[in-house]
């Protein structure tokens, strides 16, 4: 049983830095070998919310729950019995002792969880909120890049309640990637903003944008832009969601969300991660994420042909795996290039992450050139590291010090860009697979940059 | 009940779409909730498996085989990372159990196959893939098998059958178009192997082992030229001795002996596809194909600066040093071509012989390296649910 002085010490650490993965990590060890599994299985749900590929996180959850004072699972792995070629104790009818608290008794239905009812005797018997730690757990995938933090998501859930809300934002609260916005504003936002114009030229509104680009550099935010400067509603359907229409009644769901999006027109529906459900029907062998691609594609039709201010955006990291049937015109027929953050771009992103945390003598500038090729999840990894080492450094000295340039730099050098396996794709796709010019603009990027 | 179905077809959606850490993510909170679950263990397997989390895949397979011990998914699940890990011996008898638990299913035949290949029993393999075909005559993956099985053997003939049999019935399976590559290699045809990696690499971008195979066969050509090159060298070098010329004669072999091999490199790369000389030019310039040519030709020259310049009485002292520095530069630059793949994309800092990651496709990927044409390890059908 570990001390509580030492818990309370280890929460107030958790509290101040709730960023800090092995910090969290260790609390929720303790707290095991406390028995006090609940609030360990908490931060581990905290956890895999930031590291949703966790090992530790995972294997902590996985384990079955301890009784007090019994080895804590990371303890319990190291014994030799178990080895990986033998299989592992059968876990259909363990011990009470060794089931985790909830864990339907063997003579309970062997497969299924408990109904409802039972579930929440077993809660108030053991003190165990089943439920809140499904609650906890349930979003577990991580945001792409800042500024999601306070989004809502469209949630395709038992309600099927979608939300549109007003982002507030627009392309002036991107910093830099002028290149982008110069794009964008050509390929989409004037169309839009200009109806008579458009009357006059004969341009149709038909059909969405698609942008694509490395992970963690903004696409989502952009999108929200987009909906701002549109004075426009904005619905993102996040891979979660999309996730829930393949295994639910997919044809109603994604119906409904075209019809909440009709209802509050001008109105910007967003697919995060489109190439999840428009991945190329050829290589979906599931039956009902072929439906509902289909029933997707019918959706897209609609909107072209009953304009009613339903703007579609998209986003993905993977063009190339989208179905060439969503691409026509029509659907996402227009696609735009977000590329890893520019020089102001970084800056921006460094001032964002720092603003709140006690900095002093930082150069944003020289940041921004050693941080060349890192995406904006990247330099909040490296804003985090910085903090951590501060942090660390404080402790050791027993006085608090200020993040410094130097906390900084030391952070780029262990924080490794992202991007490479992406890259080396996008490489693939501009060396071979550039048929009818449809990546020319990341062709053209590559070359600038020397990676083909 | 509903609810945990609904869970557990989540996260076999997530698996299809290649999102091994989210279902990871799901499926631990799943067999936490569930532990007597077998199939929430087998498709936890399945996720660390597409994550190259090959000990933990290993385990959650024999939690499921331990709760459901009639079911032959978590053995194939278990052979196929066993087989990752290097264990062949049990991946084979893994593979083996799962086809005993269920002999008519043609999956468990491919399963054991792949092991027995990968344990350099191709007899074994090749009586598995006979059994697989008879069960599904019409499944790509059987045929992508068998045909590997079949190159293993030396049946080039053969293997090239079952790869176009693979190909016929699903136009984009990239792996049969990579196994052409390499049967092509075995011919010596470097050309028409570069043009089925291309083709593999076109189908498949997010699958990086077919341009890998690009890089390395181009450097496989790199290191026969300066084999030829030394080679001939060699023989030039014993001319002063055998005719007693002066050094003109021997300048004039040595430059033309660089001009014979730098042009026959040069109509090599002239022949490859416009994608191909894109690539081969990325390849060639890099700092060890340069270096190891620098170091083969220096080699090569001081050799046959040493025989010109020394006296012709001094000559039969001479020429063993020569050779050897001719020898050592040759070892040198084979060396140096051996080194891991490169250079990264910059902002890439990882190295080349890190794990791949995982496969957006329906397979894993092959670890690879610089000297060895890289196949697939396995089709993605081996270790899907039946």
């Amino acid at each position: 049983m570990e001390p509580e002085p030492l818990l309370d010490s280890l929460r107030n650490a958790v509290t101040a830095m709730p960023d800090d993965v092995p910090l969290r990590l260790h609390l929720a060890t303790m707290l095991m070998r406390a028995g006090q599994r609940d609030e360990a299985v908490r931060h581990l749900g905290a956890v895999l919310q930031r590291e949703p590929g966790n090992a530790e996180a995972m294997r902590m959850l996985t384990a079955p729950a301890e009784a007090p004072g019994r080895p804590a699972p990371a303890e319990a792995e190291a014994s030799p019995e178990r080895a990986l070629s033998s299989p592992s104790p059968a876990p259909a009818t363990p011990p009470a002792a060794d089931r985790p608290a909830g864990t339907p008794d063997a003579k309970t239905p062997e497969v299924g969880p408990p109904q409802p009812d039972e579930v929440d005797a077993d809660d108030q018997a053991d003190g165990y909120d089943w439920s809140q730690a499904e609650n906890e757990l349930r979003d577990v995938l991580p945001t792409m890049f800042v500024g999601e933090a306070g989004s809502v998501s469209a949630g395709l859930d038992e309600a099927r309640a979608y939300d549109a809300e007003n982002t507030g934002l627009t392309l002036a609260d991107v910093a830099g990637l002028d290149e982008v916005k110069k794009r964008l504003e050509a390929a989409f936002l004037a169309p839009m903003r200009n109806p008579d114009l458009r009357k006059l030229y004969g341009k149709s509104l038909r059909g969405g944008l698609l942008l694509y680009g490395p992970p963690g550099c903004g696409k989502t935010f952009i999108a929200r832009a987009v909906a701002g400067e549109l004075g426009a509603r904005f619905i993102t359907v996040s891979f979660a969601d999309l996730i829930d229409m393949f295994v639910g009644r997919s044809e109603r769901n994604i119906h409904e969300l075209f019809e909440v999006a009709r209802r509050n027109a001008p109105c910007v529906v967003f697919l995060d991660e489109v190439d999840a459900i428009g991945q190329k029907r050829s290589q979906l062998r599931n039956t009902p994420m072929r439906s509902a691609v289909n029933q997707l594609l019918l959706e897209l039709d609609d909107v072209a042909s009953d304009n009613t201010g339903v703007f579609l955006l998209a986003a993905t990291n993977h063009p190339w795996d989208v179905d060439s049937a969503l691409r026509r015109p029509g659907r996402f027929d227009r696609t735009l290039l977000v590329l890893p953050p520019d020089g102001p771009a970084r800056e921006g992103v460094f001032r964002y992450h720092l603003r709140e945390r006690p900095v002093a003598g930082i150069d944003l500038g020289k940041l921004s050139r050693l941080t060349d090729g890192y995406s904006g999840a990247d330099i909040a990894h490296v804003c985090e590291t910085a903090a951590e080492r501060a942090l660390l450094d404080s402790v050791k000295r027993g006085e608090p010090r200020l993040i410094g340039q130097t906390d900084l730099e030391a952070a780029v050098g262990e924080v490794r860009p992202s991007l490479g396996t992406w890259f080396e794709t996008a490489r693939n796709v501009a060396l071979f697979a550039n048929e009818g010019g449809a990546y020319d603009d990341l062709v053209a990027y590559l070359r600038k940059r020397r990676l083909i | 009940m509903t609810e945990i179905k609904e869970e557990l077809a989540r996260a076999a959606t997530m698996l299809d779409l290649g999102r091994y850490d989210e279902a990871s993510t799901l499926l631990a909170r799943l067999v936490s909730a569930e532990p007597g679950s077998g199939r929430a263990w087998c498709l936890f397997a399945r996720a660390h498996l597409g994550a190259d989390r090959f000990a933990d895949a290993v385990e959650a397979a024999n939690r499921a085989a331990a709760i459901e011990p009639s079911e032959e998914w978590p053995h194939r699940l278990a052979s196929n990372a066993l087989m990752h890990l290097g264990n062949h011996g049990e991946a084979l008898r893994a593979a083996a159990e799962s086809r005993r638990l269920a002999p008519g299913y043609w999956q468990t035949h491919v399963c054991v196959a792949q092991a027995a290949l990968a344990a350099g029993q191709p007899a074994i393999a090749a009586t598995a893939a006979t059994e697989a075909r008879k069960l599904a005559p019409n499944e790509p993956d059987v045929h992508f098998l068998s045909g590997k099985v079949a190159l293993a053997r030396g049946d080039l003939d053969g293997a090239r059958g079952h790869q176009e049999r693979a190909l016929a019935l699903d136009p984009t399976h990239s792996g049969a178009m990579n196994e052409l590559g390499r049967i092509r290699l075995r011919r010596h045809d470097t050309i028409g192997a570069i043009k089925h990696f291309i083709s593999a690499a076109r189908t498949t971008p997010g699958e990086h082992i077919y341009s890998r195979n690009i890089d390395v066969v181009i450097v496989r050509s790199v290191s026969r030229m300066i084999y030829v090159f030394v080679l001939i060298a060699m023989i030039l070098l014993w001319i002063p001795a055998v005719a007693h010329t002066g050094r003109l004669p021997l300048a004039i072999g040595f430059g033309a002996l660089s001009a014979a091999t730098l042009a026959s490199f040069a109509i090599m790369v002239s022949r490859l596809p416009k994608e191909a000389r894109q690539l081969a030019r990325r390849t060639v310039l890099s700092r060890r194909v340069t270096s190891a040519l620098a170091i083969a030709f220096g080699g090569v020259a001081l050799a046959f600066a040493a025989v010109a310049f020394v006296p012709s009485d001094a000559l039969p002292q001479t020429l063993p040093v020569a050779i050897i520095i001719t020898i050592v530069a040759r070892v040198i630059a084979t060396a140096r071509l051996r080194a891991p793949l490169g250079p990264n994309p910059p902002g890439n800092r990882t190295t080349p012989t890190q794990p791949l990651p995982p496969s957006r496709r329906r397979s894993l990927p092959a670890k690879t390296n610089a000297v060895v044409i890289a196949g697939k390890a396995s089709s993605g059908s081996i270790i899907s649910g039946p």
